[in-house]
């Protein structure tokens, strides 16, 4: 799936002079390829190794101590520590309903969007739409909806009789779970169905005509033709998914702030680094949740390859 | 021939429910914006203002109109500002980002030198390094260099999460272009950075438009990497400033949305004309 350059080179090899025109094409690979790899090993590798450094430490900027070395001591406090346990529990269900949603709709769109008819790049325009926007601003257009006080989902409610009284949607931990979630799908889905879709175009027509002769209707056509071939896809978009609900933040600041009930562990590690300036144990978690992303990706990817072959 | 016709039903159900969920928070968002504050607070809701108003954005962008809310010029040059600290940033970040990696990627994909194959793994591997794993040594670092607060600042850190991306994308960009025209011209004696310049990127030119794109929808759309780098109205981008705003002028929903609807513009703008491209792009990246 991912090509590493370096295969070419070989079918390459007969007409190119070797000597002063390989220096010549190696120094100018180089030059190209530096700023890049500067930036990246200024701007990422080294504060990794810096960042894994403060979290062995125990830095404490607000009460002035000194830095000293405390081992692990920081991932041990911060996975011990309710607030964290808090904070990952309400990911998970972040993960979980956006994961859920993303691909049961996800493929839903993809599968509407399948065949060609008039005014598909326009439809395809819209579809995106929610995907480009800022998180802030996604969030900002849903509070009108789901204000408590005067939200046009409570007045819609109201109005066609399925409420008697207006609902308060932020009272109840899990309710605002789901709503939050529904916001981040709203800003993903797009994506879903763009990688779903490029997998559905993969799917040669004879097959389906074949299946369609043996018998099989539009169900059995999706469940046996269909679905497996567009299995590799589902493994990236679910993938791409459960990486973007697990660093949830701007729609949640949005539509309840860092309220207790809602905060996700991405806005506990912001709130430790940066609130309580308590930045070893604010890295340390940052690290951690990490390396869950990494064991997530690394664990569908690998279930895909195991698929594939 | 039933199914067929039931299909074709609940597909055209289908289109109208994917247009309804994609433009009713946007179309919601216009409403709201156009509306004074009586029209948003009532109860039941007035799913159109009474009289339509453009007094909100007059207050964000002429400042002429005071109304609940807003109440010194200072606050009304706040969001121009803001709005021009963003497109600031995001137009120099988009370019350094593009420029760089446009370069990397070309050289990943066309030229041998030694330690290619390692640079390009080390660059790839960190598309998975979430940033937020960064934030507290990038802020130190930052610190330390004098950056906080500056457009420099937050145009490195932009360049260096967007760039393994970007750099990805062309390099698959580059895969994907016919090679005949850069060898024929090596052959004749081009050289290669003049096959480079003259030959590839012409023709590169759709692909460095969707990556431009893409990284631009991000860079504009960030918010809590400003949150900590850009704290003063020097650097502090719209996002930030419409959060301050929901704390300020909670009342005020209509002022807010129009500043939502102010800065959701140019990506609005960028996602529509490029769609096509981008999902060009999007989609190959996928696979």
């Amino acid at each position: 799936m991912t090509a590493i350059p370096g295969g070419r080179a070989s079918h390459r090899r007969g007409w190119r002079p070797p000597g002063p025109a390989r220096l010549a094409e190696a120094r100018l690979g180089w030059l190209l390829a530096l700023p890049v790899v500067a930036v990246i090993v200024a701007l990422v590798f080294y504060p990794l190794v810096l960042g894994f450094s403060l979290s062995l430490r125990s830095v404490h900027y607000a009460s002035g101590t000194p830095q000293t070395f405390v081992g692990l001591k920081n991932y041990i406090d911060v996975v011990g520590r309710p607030d964290t346990l808090a904070a990952l529990s309400h990911t998970l269900g972040y993960v979980g309903v956006a994961i859920v949603l993303e691909m049961i709709f996800g493929t839903l769109m993809a599968l509407i969007l399948n065949r060609g008819f008039g005014g598909r790049s326009l439809l395809f325009a819209i579809l995106i739409l929610p995907w480009a926007l800022p998180g802030i601003v996604s969030g900002l257009l849903w509070t009108r909806i789901l204000n408590p006080d005067n939200g046009l989902l409570n007045s819609l409610l109201y109005q066609i009789g399925a409420i008697d009284h207006y609902q308060v949607w932020f009272s109840s931990p899990v309710a605002s779970i789901v709503l939050i979630a529904i916001v981040h799908v709203w800003g993903v889905i797009p994506l879903t169905t763009l990688i779903i879709l490029a997998g559905l175009q993969s799917v040669p027509e004879e097959l389906h005509a074949a299946a369609a002769v043996d018998g099989a209707g539009p169900a059995a056509q999706f469940r046996f033709v269909t679905l497996p071939l567009i299995r590799p896809a589902m493994a990236v978009a679910l993938t791409m998914g459960t990486v973007a609900a697990l660093g949830i933040f701007d729609e949640i600041y949005v539509l309840n702030g860092t309220a207790l009930g809602t905060r996700s562990i991405q806005m506990q590690i912001y709130l430790t680094t940066f609130g309580q300036l308590d930045f070893g144990r604010g890295t340390a978690m940052a690290f951690l949740l990490a390396l869950v992303t990494i064991v997530f990706s690394v664990f569908y990817l690998r279930g895909l390859r195991r698929q594939t072959t | 021939m039933h199914t067929s016709r039931l299909v074709q039903v609940l597909r055209a159900v289908g289109v109208v429910a994917i247009i309804a969920w994609s433009l009713a928070p946007v179309a919601i968002g216009l409403i709201t914006s156009l509306s004074t504050e009586a029209d948003v607070q009532a109860v039941p809701a007035h799913w159109l203002p009474d009289a339509a108003t453009l007094a909100n954005y007059q207050t964000l962008l002429g400042g002429e109109v005071i109304q609940g809310g807003i109440r010194t010029p200072s606050e009304v040059r706040a969001f121009g500002t803001a709005m021009v600290n963003t497109a600031v940033v995001t137009v120099e970040a988009v370019v350094a980002c593009v420029v760089v990696s446009v370069l990397a990627g070309y050289a990943f994909s066309r030229l041998r030198f030694l330690g290619r194959r390692v640079a390009f793994v080390a660059l790839i591997v960190t598309l998975e390094v979430p940033v937020f794993a960064l934030l507290a040594p990038l802020f130190q670092l930052m610190a330390g260099a004098h950056l906080i607060d500056t457009q420099l600042g937050l145009v490195l850190v932009y360049v260096s999460a967007q760039a393994p991306l970007a750099v990805w994308l062309i390099y698959n960009y580059c895969r994907e272009l016919p090679q005949e025209p850069e060898e024929a011209a090596l052959i004749d004696g081009c050289g290669h950075f003049g096959v480079f310049w003259r030959i590839a990127l012409p023709q590169m030119r759709s692909g460095i438009a969707a990556v431009s794109a893409i990284v631009m929808l991000s860079v504009w759309g960030q918010f809590l990497v400003p949150l900590l780098f850009a704290p003063t109205n020097a650097t502090k981008p719209v996002t930030v400033l419409i959060t301050e705003f929901v704390g300020k002028y909670n009342s005020n929903q209509p002022l807010i949305v129009a500043a939502g609807m102010l800065a959701l513009l140019p990506p609005a703008v960028v996602a529509i004309a490029l769609n096509r491209q981008i999902r060009g792009m999007l989609s190959g990246w996928s696979n």
